[in-house]
Order: C-alpha cells, then sequence, then structure tokens
C-alpha cells in the first residue's frame, strides 16, 4: 500500500531527511485556512496527493507565484482526476531554486535476497523509460549495507565527491527506516541539491507491506482507512481479508489462491469470455461467513451476469467449502447462475454435499469455464 | 533421486498442536514421510498422533534424529520459530505462512545462508517428492513419481498443474513451491541448480507469474549444458500496477507483464505454455528434447 507523497515526507523527516516545508489541505473547504498560514512562501508548488505514479505528467503539479495563483490551482487539482481517482488532498510547498536533480530509491529485491539501492545522477526521470541511467547496489539484509561498496558502485557515475557521500548517509537511513517502519520502496525522485549543497527530497514514493499491519500501527490505521473508504459490498469482503481486483468484464470469479485465480481469469479470456475480477477467497476458506460477502458483491454488481466458483485446495478441504457453498448459495436472491469447480483434498466428498442442493461439480476448469461462458451470454 | 526431500529425512513439525499442524502429521505419515517429532513450546512431553512433542527444536533433534524442519505456528511466531530450527541445523526448513512481513523473509534467508541450511518458503504449499515424501500440505492425488521437476510461484496452480501431468502419464521428481512473496528463502534459479545436478530430473515445468522478472530461467535455459524448460506464466489479463493476491504479483514495469516475459523465455528456448490447459503439451516437447539429445 502506497502513501500519499505528504504521508511519505512526513516519514523522511522524522529521520532527520530534509524535505521541503509544505502544507497539507484536506479539502476544498480547508483551502482558506492553509493559504493564511504565514508559512508559505511563493513561488509555490502546489501538488496533488494520489496514492500512485505518473502525476506529474497528468498535470497533478501546478506552480504558483502567489496566494490567488495557489487558491486557483488547489481549486482545480480537487475538480480533477488522476487515474480516475480524485486528489484525497493538495500539498503546497515552496517551489526550490535547484542545482541538480538526483534519483535515489531503496526497494525489496526478489533478487537481491534483500533490499536494493537504486540511484542516479539525473533526477526527475521516468524509471519505466530511463532504467539504462540506473545504477544498482545489491544489499540483501540491511545489516550488510557497507558504505564503501555503495561508493564503489557510485564511482562508477558521474557526481561530485561531496555529493556522493551526502548520498551514501541518506541512502543509507533510508534503508534503515524502510526495514525499522517496514517499507517496501522509498523512492526519492527527484532529490534536489540546492544552493548550500544541501539534499532535499523534492518527492517522497513509500510502499508500505500491508502485512506488518499486525505489528506497525501505522499500516494498520492505512489499512483501515482503506477499508473505509470503499463501497460497503467491497468493504465487507476486505473485512475478510479476501484480495480483490476488478477488471471490466462481466464473468465474477470467486476463487482460492492467487495463481489459480490468474489462471482462471486467463483461461476465461482464452475461450471467449471476459473476467469481471480477481476475487482471492483464501483467508478463511471454510466458512460460509468468508462466501457470503463474496457473493453479496458479486450479486450486486450489475456488470457481473455469471460467477464461477473455482478452487483448488491443499490444506483447504473441499467438503467443507461444500457446505459453506449449501449455506451461502440458496440464501442468495440473486438469479445470477453458479458454477463450481472445486478439486483438492477430499474432493470425492464433494457430489453427495451438491446433491443436497442441486449444484453440480465440474470436472476440470476447462469444463467449467466453457460453461460459465455459455451462461454469461445466455443472462 | 529427488532434490532435497526423499524418504531419508527425518522430519519435524513445529506448531504440531495447531490445526495445520495436526492435519500435517496425519497427512504426511499416510504418504510415508518420516514424521518424527513435533515442537511446541509448554506442550512438551505430550503426544499428538503418538508422534512425541518437545519444548524445543534442539530437543526434539537431540532425541529422535530430526534433521528436517516445517513450520505451522501464527504468522508473528514464524521468524522466531524459523530462526531457531536453521540455528539447530536442521538440513532443511520449510516454512509455509502467507501473510508474513517481507522484513521477516529477509532475516530468515540471511540466517539460512550464513548456516548453510536451504529455506523453502514463505508463502508456499511445501514441497513433495512424489512416491517418496510430502513436506507440505498439497493433495497428495495429484503426483506420481517421474522425470519432470517443477518449480511453482503458486500453490494451488502447482496442484492443478501436477494432477494434469500425472493423469498424462508425466511424473514429476521433486515438485517445490517456492512462493508468492518476493524474498524467497530459495529463490526459481537455485531449485534449478538442484534440479540441475538431480540425474533423475529430465526436464523442469516452471509455474510463474506477472510480476518480477525470470532472469533466473532464462539465465539457466541459455546455458549450453541446461535441462529443458518449460513454463507457464499467469497473469496475462492482469491489470499493471495492481497486486494479485501474492505479494510478487504485481506489474510495476512493462517487463514484468506477461507479453515481455513470454517473449524473453521463448527467446531462451523455454517451452511456454498458452495457459493451463497447454503445460501438458509443452512439458512433452521438452520431454521429447531430451530424448532425442540421448
Amino acid at each position: 500500500m502506497m502513501l500519499m507523497e505528504y504521508q511519505g515526507k512526513d516519514l523522511l523527516r522524522s529521520v532527520g531527511i530534509r524535505v521541503p516545508d509544505g502544507l497539507v489541505v484536506e479539502s476544498p473547504e480547508d483551502l482558506p485556512r492553509v493559504l493564511s498560514n504565514a508559512r508559505l512562501s511563493y513561488p509555490a508548488a502546489v501538488k496533488a496527493q494520489i496514492e500512485g505514479g505518473g502525476r506529474g505528467k497528468a498535470g497533478g503539479v501546478l506552480r504558483a507565484e502567489n496566494e490567488a495563483q495557489a487558491a486557483a490551482a488547489a481549486e482545480q487539482l480537487f475538480k480533477s482526476q488522476f487515474s480516475d481517482v480524485s486528489p484525497r488532498a493538495v500539498l503546497i510547498e515552496p517551489w526550490l531554486s535547484v542545482k541538480q536533480e538526483l534519483y535515489v530509491a531503496v526497494a525489496v529485491d526478489g533478487a537481491a535476497g534483500g533490499y536494493v539501492m537504486l540511484f542516479s545522477a539525473v533526477g526527475g526521470i521516468d524509471i519505466e523509460e530511463a532504467g539504462h541511467l540506473l545504477v544498482r547496489y545489491p544489499v540483501g539484509a540491511p545489516w550488510r549495507f557497507r558504505a564503501h561498496e555503495f561508493r564503489a558502485v557510485l564511482e562508477t557515475v558521474d557526481i561530485d565527491f561531496r555529493t556522493r557521500e551526502k548520498v551514501i548517509m541518506l541512502a543509507h537511513r533510508l534503508l534503515s527506516t524502510a526495514a525499522s517502519r517496514d517499507c517496501t520502496t522509498i523512492e526519492i525522485n527527484p532529490l534536489a541539491r540546492v544552493d548550500e549543497g544541501d539534499l532535499v527530497a523534492l518527492d517522497a514514493k513509500v510502499v508500505c507491506d500491508e502485512w506488518a499491519a499486525f505489528r506497525n500501527r501505522t499500516i494498520f490505521e492505512l489499512r483501515q482507512k482503506t477499508k473505509e473508504s470503499v463501497p460497503p459490498l467491497l468493504r465487507a469482503c476486505l473485512q475478510m481479508q479476501h484480495m480483490y481486483v476488478r477488471l471490466d468484464g462481466d464473468i465474477g470469479l470467486i476463487s482460492g489462491g492467487a495463481g489459480m485465480t490468474m489462471a482462471a481469469m486467463d483461461l476465461i479470456e482464452q475461450l471467449g469470455g471476459r473476467p469481471a475480477c480477481f476475487l482471492d477467497c483464501s483467508p478463511g476458506p471454510h466458512s460460509a461467513r468468508s462466501y457470503r460477502p463474496a457473493f453479496a458483491l458479486l450479486d450486486g454488481d450489475p456488470e457481473v451476469r455469471a460467477i464461477l466458483v473455482s478452487i483448488y485446495g491443499g490444506g483447504t478441504q473441499m467438503q467443507r467449502i461444500a457446505r459453506a457453498m449449501q449455506q451461502v448459495v440458496p440464501e442468495r436472491t440473486s438469479t445470477k447462475p453458479v458454477v463450481y469447480y472445486l478439486n483438492g483434498t477430499n474432493v470425492d466428498q464433494v457430489p453427495a454435499i451438491f446433491a443436497e442442493f442441486g449444484a453440480k461439480n465440474h470436472e476440470s476448469l476447462e469444463e467449467a469455464v466453457t460453461e460459465v461462458i455459455a451462461l454469461a451470454r445466455e443472462a | 533421486m529427488s532434490i532435497l526431500l526423499d524418504s531419508s529425512n527425518r522430519v519435524l513439525v513445529q506448531g504440531v498442536t495447531g490445526q495445520m499442524g495436526r492435519f500435517f502429521v496425519a497427512d504426511a505419515r499416510r504418504y510415508g514421510t518420516m514424521v518424527v517429532a513435533g515442537v511446541s513450546p509448554g506442550r512438551g512431553g505430550s503426544t499428538v498422533e503418538d508422534i512425541p512433542v518437545f519444548n524445543s527444536v534442539m530437543t526434539a533433534r537431540r532425541e529422535t534424529g530430526a534433521d528436517t524442519a516445517i513450520v505451522f505456528v501464527p504468522p508473528d511466531a514464524v521468524l522466531g520459530a524459523a530462526l531457531e530450527a536453521i540455528e539447530a541445523e536442521c538440513r532443511l526448513v520449510v516454512a509455509t505462512a502467507d501473510q508474513l512481513p517481507v522484513r521477516e523473509a529477509i532475516e530468515i534467508r540471511a540466517a539460512a545462508q550464513a548456516k548453510g541450511v536451504r529455506f523453502v518458503g514463505p508463502n508456499s504449499p511445501g514441497m513433495i517428492s512424489p512416491g517418496k515424501a510430502k513436506l507440505g500440505f498439497m493433495p497428495s492425488f495429484c503426483y506420481a513419481p517421474g522425470p519432470v521437476g517443477v518449480i511453482s510461484r503458486s500453490g494451488s496452480l502447482s496442484y492443478e498443474s501436477c494432477e494434469r501431468l500425472t493423469r498424462a502419464a508425466f511424473g514429476q521428481s521433486t515438485v517445490i513451491g517456492i512462493g508468492g512473496d518476493p524474498v524467497k528463502g530459495t529463490t526459481a534459479g537455485e531449485a534449478l541448480e538442484l534440479f540441475h545436478a538431480d540425474p533423475e530430473t529430465e526436464a523442469v515445468l516452471y509455474l510463474g507469474e506477472i510480476g518480477g522478472t525470470e532472469e533466473d530461467i532464462v539465465t539457466y535455459a541459455s546455458r549450453p549444458d541446461a535441462k529443458p524448460v518449460a513454463a507457464l506464466i499467469v497473469g496475462r489479463t492482469a491489470p499493471p500496477g495492481k497486486k494479485m493476491g501474492h505479494a510478487a504479483a504485481l506489474i510495476g514495469s512493462k517487463a514484468e507483464g506477461y507479453a515481455a516475459k513470454v517473449e524473453v523465455l521463448q527467446r531462451a528456448g523455454v517451452f511456454v505454455a498458452s495457459g493451463v490447459t497447454d503445460i501438458v503439451r509443452q512439458v512433452e516437447s521438452a520431454l521429447t528434447k531430451v530424448r532425442n539429445l540421448i
């Protein structure tokens, strides 16, 4: 889960990394109060706060020469959409005079077996397009960081040695912060060198590890907020720890295990249908409580015409899933057809349970997918 | 042969008194796995399915000769339990737990490397060497002994795929669930090295998904002495920038998407399946390639 820029900058500030002295506007109504604050100075950067990148290109950062322009810019941003979402807030901060823009990031990396450090002497870049400008220092476990190793990597880059030494100290601090605060990415792009030679984080992209919520209050509260910000039917699913991604098709998918969910999505498309979602219900897989909100979500979605339940379980036992289906499916008021492919541990007990409420378990994924596509077309 | 796991492993179960621990003991013994001890701090002296329970891994190792550990404890206890098994120098430690903070995985991986212990997981169903032993909770009927080594980032997808292989009479040497998290105890590249050295394994099937890159597979498959590799990448219909259940299944850049992965794999000579229904055909091609060379 990604922090918004101002939250990321709060984190950086809390570990002594310099960030512009900005103010957050939480809503259009909040604007007069913030603009009257004497701390603001001009020119200022007025920045839309969204979770996700690509904001600069999409016009989410505006320059204001005075208070009137800042007010107009903030109002405009609040009315705009970036990747289909409205800004949750607007950040107003001084527009600094910059000598040089750099790029620095620390991120979890499978190949490094832990963290990797990334640096570029060209900041403000789109990493997707300018990845070749990056140098990498694979650190692994955070305590394996060595300044001299990172220095050797940075010596391949054209950069003043005073700046380089500051980058090394800053990157080390980012690494300690990532490890102690459960961040999987902290990216500063651009990192600016200003007049006095100091390094200032002009942007901050911080991604937190949501599985650390049980021991990290900040992440816990963020997750709660995310759950509360969605419509009630989806909220009920997220509260069961289900994982949901909306797609643009009409075949609802209730599934178990990320790999099989994606395999089913892909097969639906391959056989001429369109999946409506990724909905992985594997946390708490045995209880009716788990599937009730999943059916409610898909039944309540006007785009969904038919539902495929596809679960291949190992530790998950199929007779218990069949019993859960027996409780949940007949109590639905929706008439959307449901097609089943259950397989795995104790699947031999499923047909007898299904017979009790007139359901049929398909023998193969392709058979079930073919059936659900046909039913979606008829509906 | 097989990799890491065969009928000689003496298995101890951490968290043996929990629901998953008990389920595993009964199921794994039915399969023929030599489960010799349970560990559950505070429950030492009791038994589960007539297997003795100890308070610590070290005691269990000393008393029963256990040399392999599987960890079934709650997420906030996984780090402690895995480190205990590693420091007690079990030769193989499997942790199946999902939703484990990545910092824990990093620490366990580093500790295992320092001790020369093989760690598999997290977020994995474990592993199985068909006909010999299982060290995880996969459904036994999906597997049969044979020449295909299987590496999977997803549990459920490995069951579905292996059942298809088994029905088509392509048995497996070992099926290893490397897990769906970004930092793994055993990476795809490390598993490939193990299969490369295993004389029973003739070809490898890699079950991957979108997110991350497939450098490991490409590097191996490009070697002149590589065993043939077949692969399936799921998530062709996954949108970019969204986490698809697994922490590592997220398309962060074009290179991590379906099309780019398939392209680099095919260029390296990997037999890439077009979907789950095409796996058997690609594995057959891989095995045919080996047999034509001999």
